[in-house]
């Protein structure tokens, strides 16, 4: 637990998500594919998909939590900043992987994440070094949200 | 983006020799200038064939072909020249990978763009030699593979070992080599035989976002992961007697380093802060570009003039980077042979970057033009007698450093005047991908991998498994293809051929 952190872990939060996203192929980089069953959900699993990318997440475990906020002026600019932050939150000081994200605020409307992220800090030795992502890319990005075919996709193209 | 067939679009291509391609004008729309591309057969499939599969119906992935983003590029404001694919030119973000462009300066539209220096600013190669030979090497490979992965930091999560806060991080971002100088990582003679003389005049760290700053400052000293490297590599062949000895490579066998590195989490940060700032630039000032990526803005502009400095900080964090690593390969060999560096000859060959922009000046239509020149995944290739070159290189050329893939070649070459009047003396940067990473991991074997390399005696220190995959050689195009190419189009010349016998990879 982070004193820091200020939040003491239930039992809930140890319970894992599935995994729905899967990476995609692009010539230099990788496509991000991850769905769910709201897009908050999507929202997740991008998140989760991004940190599998760097490590094996398996080996993570779950010891501290942090909140991170994102704020943009549309819909594809939210999804960009809210994985640049996830991205902060690993490359800078506490190094955080995560093993699970929870969105606590989802607002479509003024374009507000505030996301708990639960992980540890990384750890070489513990953590197997996968790829290392340089940023977060408007290419190709694509959100998909038909509440009516409750069909909720994202698409986004990482930098490694 | 203009749809149509495959055939409509080979109409805006012509073949002007066997080693260039012209694109003409309405190829996408509002081209200002042409484009070219430099291929030689092997490459020219490649590059067409990218092209035939965007052209299928549904195609809606969304990535544009290299060939059409050399002309997108060519649509930019300001452009002037033509817009340049190197042989080894792929998709990349906005700009393709292996695309320069210059901008004339003294026009008031003219552009900058991040997408054209790309998210590792200053990215680059460094070459050392040493007086050891290969056989002096063979004996130890093994625990000097091992000893320099030990001393470099490498791969994702990776922290640096030079001692590092916040006020030592200013001054680097400032001074560049200067820093690493008066700190003692370097020799005097090592900032010679850079670019820039390794520091950026322009430099303004109050310019960079303290979100970049907090990224940079435990990542300096750090090789990082992807296609960066160290390797220990022995002279193969020399094709040019007299520039190879104007380096210090007088015979096949002979040892040196390469370290192949940028500017890690502080470069990406820099411009993933300008692209956000020229977005709303662009809303502005009614900048239209064909793709979305292609943010830009003018370069008289605050948030031009703002990115230009932010990335001369990222420069001479890039340069900071790769002298740490320099010193740190100085002090593995130094213990490993109980030898000084410099009883070891361990000096600094050249230093090249090839994500960056600067301001150079260009002959242009007969005029002398002052051009803001973008180079990504491109370097800089001086002819001989150019002032910016260094005094030992001014009869041969600039020495330029092509890092090949995982277990295949490197090249050096040196710039030529062809390359300054067709290129804006540029040249090729690598290999270029051929694969995307995920179809390497699915179709080649980690065993065959290490095993391959092995059987070519080859040691390998990898901190993560699946590079070994996504790195394979057969995930690149032939660097020999594209340095061929740039040999054969004269835009620079070959001069020694390097071959890799210790790798270490993040």
């Amino acid at each position: 637990m982070d004193p820091e952190a200020g939040e003491i872990l239930t039992q809930e939060d140890f319970f894992l998500p599935p995994v729905k996203y899967e990476y995609l192929d692009h010539t230099a980089d990788v496509q991000l594919h991850a769905w769910g069953d709201s897009l908050q959900e999507a929202f997740e699993q991008c998140g989760m998909a991004m940190f599998g990318y760097m490590t094996e997440l398996n080996y993570v475990e779950i010891k501290e939590v942090h909140t991170i906020e994102a704020t943009a002026d549309d819909m594809l600019g939210l999804l960009y900043h809210f994985l640049d932050e996830l991205l902060f939150l690993f490359s800078a000081e506490p190094n955080i992987i995560c093993r699970k994200l929870v969105i606590t605020e989802f607002n479509t409307e003024c374009f507000r994440i505030v996301c708990k992220c639960y992980g540890e800090e990384f750890q070489i030795g513990k953590h197997p070094q996968g790829s290392e992502v340089k940023a977060i890319t408007y290419s190709a990005m694509q959100i998909i949200d038909e509440p009516k075919d409750n069909k909720f996709e994202v698409f986004v193209i990482i930098d490694i | 983006m203009v749809v149509r067939q495959y055939n409509e679009e080979l109409k805006y291509l012509e073949k002007i020799n066997p080693h260039c391609w012209r694109i003409k004008k309405g190829f996408q729309p509002n081209m200002n200038v042409e484009g070219v591309f430099y291929v030689n057969s092997t490459l020219e499939k490649l590059m067409l064939d990218e092209l035939r599969n965007s052209c299928r119906p549904g195609m809606t992935g969304g990535f544009l072909p290299g060939v059409k983003q050399i002309a997108n590029v060519a649509a930019l404001p300001g452009i002037v020249g033509r817009s340049v694919g190197l042989p080894d030119v792929h998709s990349g973000y906005g700009f393709a990978i292996g695309n320069m462009a210059a901008f004339d300066i003294s026009n008031p539209k003219s552009i900058v763009s991040p997408g054209g220096v790309g998210f590792d600013i200053n990215c680059g190669v460094r070459l050392l030699r040493t007086n050891l030979h290969e056989k002096d090497i063979l004996p130890v490979k093994e625990q000097l593979a091992q000893s320099l992965f030990d001393h470099i930091p490498v791969g994702v999560g990776s922290k640096g070992i030079i001692p590092m806060n916040a006020r030592d991080l200013e001054e680097a971002l400032e001074m560049g080599m200067d820093w690493s100088l008066r700190e003692g990582y370097v020799w005097a003679e090592d900032k010679e035989h850079c670019e820039e003389y390794g520091r950026m005049l322009n430099a303004d760290p109050s310019k960079v976002s303290l979100r970049a700053k907090k990224r940079g400052l435990p990542q300096l000293g750090t090789l990082g992961a992807g296609n960066h490297y160290a390797e220990i590599q022995v002279v193969d062949e020399i094709y040019d007697k007299f520039a190879a000895g104007k380096m210090g490579l007088e015979r096949v066998g002979q040892v040196c380093v390469m370290i192949h590195s940028g500017s890690r989490g502080f470069g990406h940060q820099v411009a993933t802060d300008a692209l956000v700032q020229m977005e709303k630039a662009m809303k502005r000032d009614q900048i239209d570009v064909n793709d979305r990526q292609l943010a830009c803005a003018r370069i008289n502009s605050t948030e031009g003039q703002d990115y230009l400095k932010a990335m001369a900080a990222a420069a001479n964090f890039a340069w900071v980077n790769r002298s740490s690593m320099t010193f740190l390969t100085r002090q593995a060999f130094a213990k490993q042979f109980q030898m000084a560096p410099d009883d070891l000859d361990m000096h600094v060959i050249y230093d090249v970057s090839h994500n960056i922009a600067k301001i150079e000046e260009h002959v242009v239509d007969g005029k002398v033009k002052k051009l803001l020149v973008h180079r990504k995944g491109s370097t800089r290739a001086f002819p001989p007698h150019h002032p910016l070159i260094p005094v030992d290189y001014q009869l041969t050329g600039q020495p330029v450093l092509i890092g090949g893939s995982m277990g295949t070649c490197s090249y050096v070459l040196t710039g030529t005047h062809q390359g300054m009047t067709e290129t804006f003396g540029s040249t090729c940067h690598g290999a270029g991908r051929a694969l995307s990473r995920a179809k390497s991991r699915r179709n080649i074997d980690y065993k065959d991998v290490l095993n391959k390399l092995e059987t070519m005696g080859i040691s390998i220190r990898v901190a993560s498994p699946k590079l070994v995959m996504e790195e394979a050689p057969e995930s690149y195009k032939n660097v020999t293809d594209v340095v061929n190419t740039c040999h054969a189009a004269g835009i620079s010349k070959k001069t020694i051929k390097l071959r890799p016998i210790a790798v270490i990879k993040g």
